[in-house]
């Protein structure tokens, strides 16, 4: 199911899901852009627990940011109530919960770009009329992308290996730390960024204007099915929201 | 000769593939030890494992009698100095000096001393008139001596080298030599080498390992 869907219809599911998940407002209306969310990248097997094993040190910056926004808005009846000072609000759970959803909403959004294979995405955004140029700088950053992980964790391990714990360092020097970590990354991203240039150049990239490409996308029965439907719950869903709730 | 490393019934695989199989071995102090063997014959994750950046599936490794289980990479930083097959994934400095100096900074030594022994190492390694200059314009040879020079600051008691030689010409390899010679009546040292002149040359103990056991262990 995954690899016969054109990625192209999967990026309009991502494109719906996230535009109205940014859209809506209320509560129960984003719960089910979630739940909608939830069902296509269940069907299209992405890989959730993996994308939140990646982000694991990103999750507990959101629920801060949930608890955040649930603490400073002051609107609506008090929830919790310490000693005359109102703590948390219903309108303030509300938009933490809001917050929370679109989150969740965008992650898999993320996940379902995911299970795309990236040679027919890139090639789907080239038959979209996206710029070649624009497509392949995309294609080779995904593809350097866990190429550069590996170097900030080999990095990490280089400075622990020096004897230095960095869990035992005072702030000043954890950031100090920080830049030792990163400047190398850094400076060997843009080395390889320089070398490939030159080496995609030597092989005749954009000597003529158009290329032409051994792989054709065209879209199946099923993948128009699947762009009716889309359309067809997106039109739902906005109406709902307009009129009915 | 005194045990430093004791690895026993180790077993590691990487992305589902079994690398090394039941391997046991130790490595004592003040020997020179090479482990030999074709590429993908598990000779970089042996001493990774040892080195604890890869953990193992099974078996137990002690260094120093202490299980390497109960160690943080910070302590076995201390004890064993690992020079990473590519230099450029251990420089992380801006200038060779900045390298050079970086453990002992932050185990807070004092500046004089700090300047006396990096001033060592850059007359040792021949980088006195690059102290100042961007490790990223460095030339492989130099990357190379500056990776084993910055190793060798903390102090370690054992080192494990990945594949030293490489990028190396003869005149670097000579000094090398010499002061892998002069170091090793202090420190134990496993060097993992495809260079069969360099390993007969200085070794005391060959391994030989062969998809992912070992294959060999006799002295030279």
């Amino acid at each position: 199911m995954t690899k016969k869907i054109d990625p192209r219809v999967k990026l309009l599911f991502v494109i719906c899901i996230s535009s109205l998940g940014l859209a809506f407002t209320k509560f129960s209306m984003l719960l089910a852009v979630f739940f909608i969310g939830l069902l296509i990248s269940h069907v299209l097997k992405a890989d959730l627990f993996m994308l939140l094993k990646r982000i694991k040190i990103m999750l507990y910056l959101f629920v801060v940011l949930v608890v955040i926004q649930s603490i400073f808005v002051r609107s609506g009846d008090s929830l919790v109530n310490l000693g005359g000072i109102t703590i948390l609000t219903s309108e303030g759970l509300s938009r933490g919960f809001a917050y929370l959803m679109r989150v969740l909403i965008i992650l898999i959004s993320g996940a379902i770009i995911a299970t795309c294979d990236m040679r027919r995405l890139i090639q789907g955004l080239i038959q979209m009329k996206l710029p070649y140029d624009f497509a392949f700088m995309t294609s080779i950053g995904v593809k350097f992308l866990p190429l550069l992980m590996e170097e900030l964790k080999d990095t990490l391990t280089a400075i622990q290996l020096r004897g230095i714990d960095i869990g035992k360092l005072q702030l000043k020097e954890r950031i100090e730390i920080i830049s030792y970590i990163f400047t190398p990354v850094f400076v060997g991203a843009l080395s390889k960024a320089k070398k490939l240039s030159l080496s995609v150049e030597c092989r005749g990239f954009r000597a003529f204007d158009n290329r032409t490409s051994i792989l054709t996308l065209k879209f199946s029965p099923f993948d128009y099915l699947a762009i009716t439907l889309t359309f067809i719950l997106t039109a739902t869903l906005i109406i709902t929201n307009q009129y009915f709730i | 000769m005194n045990e430093f490393i004791r690895i026993e019934r180790l077993f590691c695989s990487l992305n589902k593939v079994q690398v090394l199989r039941n391997i046991n071995m130790t490595l004592n102090s003040k020997e020179f030890v090479s482990i030999i063997g074709p590429n993908g014959s598990g000779k970089t994750t042996l001493g990774k494992v040892i080195t604890g950046i890869i953990k193992q599936d099974s078996g137990e490794i002690f260094i120093d009698n202490k299980n390497i289980k109960d160690l943080s990479l910070p302590e076995i930083g201390r004890k064993i100095g690992y020079l990473f097959q590519n230099p450029d994934r251990q420089i992380f400095a801006s200038t060779v000096y900045e390298e050079l100096s970086f453990a002992l900074k932050y185990k807070k030594t004092s500046i004089d001393i700090i300047e006396k022994r990096v001033g060592e190492i850059l007359d040792i390694f021949e980088l006195n008139h690059l102290r100042d200059a961007s490790t990223y314009s460095l030339s492989q040879g130099e990357k190379q001596r500056l990776a084993i020079g910055a190793i060798l600051l903390n102090d370690p008691e054992y080192l494990i080298l990945d594949e030293p030689t490489t990028g190396l010409d003869p005149k670097r390899k000579n000094e090398l030599s010499k002061l892998l010679n002069s170091l090793i009546n202090h420190v134990g040292i496993l060097l993992i080498s495809h260079d069969k002149a360099f390993v007969l040359k200085h070794s005391d103990r060959i391994i030989e390992l062969y998809d992912g056991s070992l294959k060999n262990d006799k002295k030279n």
